[in-house]
């Protein structure tokens, strides 16, 4: 393995782990919140066996509750799985638009953290060839940027479409320059996703050209 | 023994307050820093607990801010994240810090703890 070969996979590692800690925040909170209502049916509970008048409604509230989590937490868990196994081929058929969807929802939490909001488009399938991986870390890193060149209490517009044969994901709504770091990492991204991204913040606009 | 709760988990929070109700503590709850450095100063609360992990405002940023405001104020973290780095600066900015899920009799005993009692 090169010098680039290696920056390139601790590169990807970083990714992979950035994505997971993620995920493993969400699953956390999931967590936490299923045993907080867990606990509070117990309470209730033991507060009946006492004496204390119980509405049957509310437990079946703290109950929708629990259920709702549990959807809530595979999802999570679904969208984990999907990612995990974008390393398992180089190059495959791949859904632009489901992949740009997966990549909104793992990002969901930092997108909640810059408090910028990142409206998908609806579109259809838009399929081509590509390296899954590669082609997850530029679409997180282009929205990445995007959010902050976006900044604070704006919002991003994500759409995913056909043209002239070409495989398009374009981010609106961007604001500020982007850093001359970030769009070298951008470049390299692309490279190795066998991608093309234009940044034109004057026109609001990111494209990232399969 | 007035406690004020602040989560951006909604259902958490809430469910947490009405738990800590039921043992004999006044806890009100709100779901970001900005809700809490107002409702800080409606009542003489003794101590916040705070997540770390907070969108527009982390448990430490607004601990700082609370600070301000209502000095000699107790603080417990809550993290979900349980890293190391977490850890370090949680454990060194308040008087207990704890990883989700939380166990009730844990905290009781850690706010017991943080209050003197």
């Amino acid at each position: 393995m090169g010098s680039s070969d290696t920056v390139q996979g601790r590169d990807g590692l970083c990714f992979f782990g950035k994505v997971s800690a993620t995920i493993s925040h969400d699953v956390k909170n999931v967590l936490a919140i299923i045993n907080e209502e867990g606990g509070l049916l117990q309470d209730l509970s033991l507060m009946a066996g006492q004496g204390m008048e119980l509405d049957p409604e509310r437990l079946v509230k703290l109950a929708e509750k629990i259920q709702n989590q549990v959807k809530r937490g595979d999802t999570i868990i679904k969208n984990m799985n999907k990612f995990a196994h974008s390393v398992d081929v180089a190059e495959c058929e791949v859904d632009f638009y489901e992949m740009t969807s997966l990549m909104i929802a793992l990002f969901t939490r930092m997108a909640s953290a810059k408090c910028v909001t990142v409206i998908l488009k609806e579109g259809e399938r838009v399929t081509g060839k590509c390296d899954p991986f590669s082609a997850e870390m530029l679409i997180a890193r282009c929205l990445e940027v995007s959010m902050d060149s976006a900044g604070k209490n704006h919002e991003i517009s994500v759409e995913v479409f056909t043209k002239n044969s070409e495989r398009v994901i374009s981010v609106h709504g961007l604001r500020l320059e982007v850093a001359e770091n970030d769009l070298d990492a951008i470049k390299a991204l692309s490279n190795n996703a066998g991608a093309s991204v234009s940044v034109a913040p004057q026109e609001s606009l990111l494209e990232i050209i399969f | 023994m007035k406690i004020l709760l602040v989560d951006d988990e909604l259902e958490l929070v809430s469910a947490l307050a009405e738990r800590l109700s039921f043992r004999g503590f006044e806890a009100d709850w709100v779901i970001s820093g900005a809700e809490a450095m107002d409702k800080i100063l409606e009542k003489d609360y003794v101590l916040a607990i705070l997540d770390v992990k907070m969108p527009r405002m982390s448990g430490l940023e607004l601990r700082k801010r609370l600070e301000h405001l209502r000095p000699g104020l107790k603080y417990i973290f809550l993290s979900g994240h349980g890293s190391e780095d977490d850890y370090r600066v949680g454990a060194a900015k308040a008087d207990s810090y704890l990883v989700k899920p939380v166990k009730i009799e844990d905290l009781v005993e850690q706010i017991n703890m943080a209050l003197g009692n």
